[in-house]
């Protein structure tokens, strides 16, 4: 019977240094979480399917996986953390003193496609911070992020951050129905140039707003970028995000991080939750994003609690693949079990030394 | 193309059975793979950047950037069908296409509820009928996908057309265009940002070129 002998597609088993590497990795985040005073969650494995409905919006649905409990409520094992933990900090910490620092590390479980060393089940480790002040706790999940590769030991990593105002503040004023801004998304998300072209002639709009929509997916560096931008986009909104995205630069560059930054007015992907910046991280040879987060004021609310919050998840699966941590595996005394073994091994293990027994 | 932008492999690329070239200034490591591995090959980074049609691209649903038209390999992705195709079926995607209101499955042709589909492209065909709310059975083959519905396995095909001469040939003609297609430029999501000056040095070059091609 299969059932006995094959692991169900998507799924993984980490034995021995596999296991330990995963151990060691996420010990290693979770203190660099704790030393910017987050605290830990651990919130439910499943909850109910409409949690995660409000949080992801009505994109992924169908790669959650769904069930039936015996009152028939409709649950769901969690596909991500964000959700649950925006209803845990709009309903049980609605009276904690904010901000709300919290960090998470567990199994997130999505049906999909396993690919780039992430399984049906994989591994999400991140932080979600919830009623900062301000657009400061960009700034700071930002550092924290760059903190987490550095202390793994990761030199060529890079972080390429975008704003969901940037163009969203773009395409408000161009009064495109719907199905036409998905369009649009669709090919600047791709950086398909032929198929933004094509799209353009049908478009109904002027040569200057055209000419803006041609600059988004070159738009991509550094300083200069913004510069570039303010040239040719003047709408309050996106201009308050290019002021964002500069002062976030400026404090890379202060501290001798620009290096690792990289604006992207052109990125725009993700879960429908965004409302303001939104990132993702790249390591030097390894071809899918390791981590992503960013802003989703709105996120809160839909449980009842108007918060501004912002967060990110690393991929532990994927940072796997490139950081191999020395595992220090303890000096081991092996005691053969005749005579006085075990009593030789129980002394040892008092004193604080590891053990083999030889049966 | 990659010669004139001054990447140059050694003669025997054509013939020889290696699959992986290094260029001659050692800048640059190409590999031979099957068109349909292209986007594979780079979702995954194992390239940096791949060549490949559109069709191919489509069809894979890779996650990649596709910045660049290389302005060579046009064709067109078509729905095909012969000219003695039972009418009923024609008549039966008219009606699915010009008037969403006919209730899926209950149209003309009323021997069979679904179109037969030959093709090499099993995704595309099966969004395609899915928008158009026709139902709709795929046969996936993998070659001389024309034959089918000569001989009866399929009602229609859908295939990529470059002259639409194979089609005269064999005595079908184009129902609709699907999409048009030409060789793109792949990026990897990740390279584009880790290797940026390297991936934006070569973008420029090769999109000089084909500006430069374009205009003779």
């Amino acid at each position: 019977m299969k059932a006995y002998t094959q692991i169900p597609p998507g799924t993984q088993i980490l034995i021995g240094r596999a296991a330990k590497r995963r151990r060691v990795l996420e010990r290693a985040i979770c203190s660099v979480f704790e030393g910017w005073s987050y605290e830990e969650i651990i919130p439910p494995i499943f909850d109910y399917y409409d949690v995660f409905i409000k949080g992801m919006g009505t994109g992924p649905e169908e790669q959650i996986y769904r069930f039936i409990d015996r009152e028939g409520n409709i649950l769901a094992l969690r596909p991500e953390f964000t959700s649950l933990v925006a209803k845990t900090v709009a309903t049980r910490l609605a009276s904690a003193p904010r901000p709300i620092r919290l960090f998470y590390s567990g199994e997130v479980l999505r049906f999909e496609k396993p690919k780039g060393g992430r399984q049906r089940e994989f591994a999400q480790i991140g932080i979600e911070h919830y009623g900062g002040a301000g657009k400061s706790s960009d700034l700071e999940i930002l550092l924290i992020a760059v903190e987490v590769f550095q202390r793994l030991g990761v030199q060529a990593f890079q972080i390429n951050l975008g704003s969901v105002d940037f163009f969203g503040g773009i395409v408000d004023r161009m009064e495109l129905p719907a199905a036409q801004i998905g369009e649009l998304k669709d090919v600047l998300n791709v950086k398909d140039q032929p198929g933004l072209e094509a799209l353009l002639e049908k478009l109904p709009l002027g040569d200057r707003r055209k000419k803006i929509l041609r600059a988004i997916p070159h738009w991509t560096g550094g300083r200069s970028v913004i510069e570039e931008a303010r040239q040719l986009v003047r709408n309050p909104r996106s201009v308050e995000a290019l002021d964002h995205l500069e002062h976030i630069y400026s404090v890379f560059e202060r501290l001798d991080l620009a290096q690792h930054l990289t604006i992207d007015l052109g990125e725009i992907r993700g879960f429908d939750y965004y409302t303001g910046i939104l990132f993702r991280a790249y390591v030097r040879n390894l071809g899918f994003e390791v981590a992503g987060g960013g802003r989703y004021d709105g996120l809160p609310s839909a449980f009842g609690e108007d918060l501004p919050a912002v967060g990110f998840s690393f991929s532990l699966d994927r940072l796997e693949q490139m950081v191999m941590p020395a595992l220090s595996m303890p000096d081991v005394d092996a005691i053969s079990i005749a005579d006085n073994g075990f009593e030789q091994a129980v002394q040892l293990r008092r004193s604080g030394k590891a053990v083999k027994l030889c049966l | 193309m990659l010669s004139r932008a001054n990447i140059r492999f050694p003669e025997d690329v054509a013939q020889s059975r290696k699959l992986i070239f290094d260029s001659d200034d050692k800048r640059f490591r190409a590999v031979l793979v099957k068109p349909a591995d292209v986007p594979t090959y780079v979702e995954y980074g194992a390239a940096d950047i791949g060549i490949a049609g559109r069709d191919v691209i489509m069809e894979s649903r890779a996650d990649l950037l596709q910045p660049l038209d290389l302005g060579f390999g046009y064709c067109k992705l078509v729905v095909a069908g012969s000219k003695e195709t039972r009418a009923e079926a024609r008549a039966y995607e008219q009606a699915g296409t010009s008037e969403p209101n006919v209730v899926a499955g209950f149209g003309p042709r009323s021997d069979s509820p679904t179109i037969r589909v030959a093709t090499k492209y099993p995704r595309i065909t099966l969004d395609y009928y899915n928008r158009r709310g026709i139902p709709v059975e795929i046969i996936a083959l993998a070659g001389s996908i024309e034959l089918a519905p000569l001989i009866g396995l399929a009602d229609r095909i859908v295939d990529l057309v470059e002259t639409g001469r194979t089609l005269k040939e064999n005595g079908l003609e184009i129902v609709e265009v699907i999409a048009e297609s030409s060789a793109r430029l792949l990026v990897n999501r990740a390279g584009y940002q880790t290797k940026r000056e390297e991936v934006l040095a070569l973008l420029r070059t090769l999109e000089k070129v084909v500006q430069c091609e374009s205009s003779i």
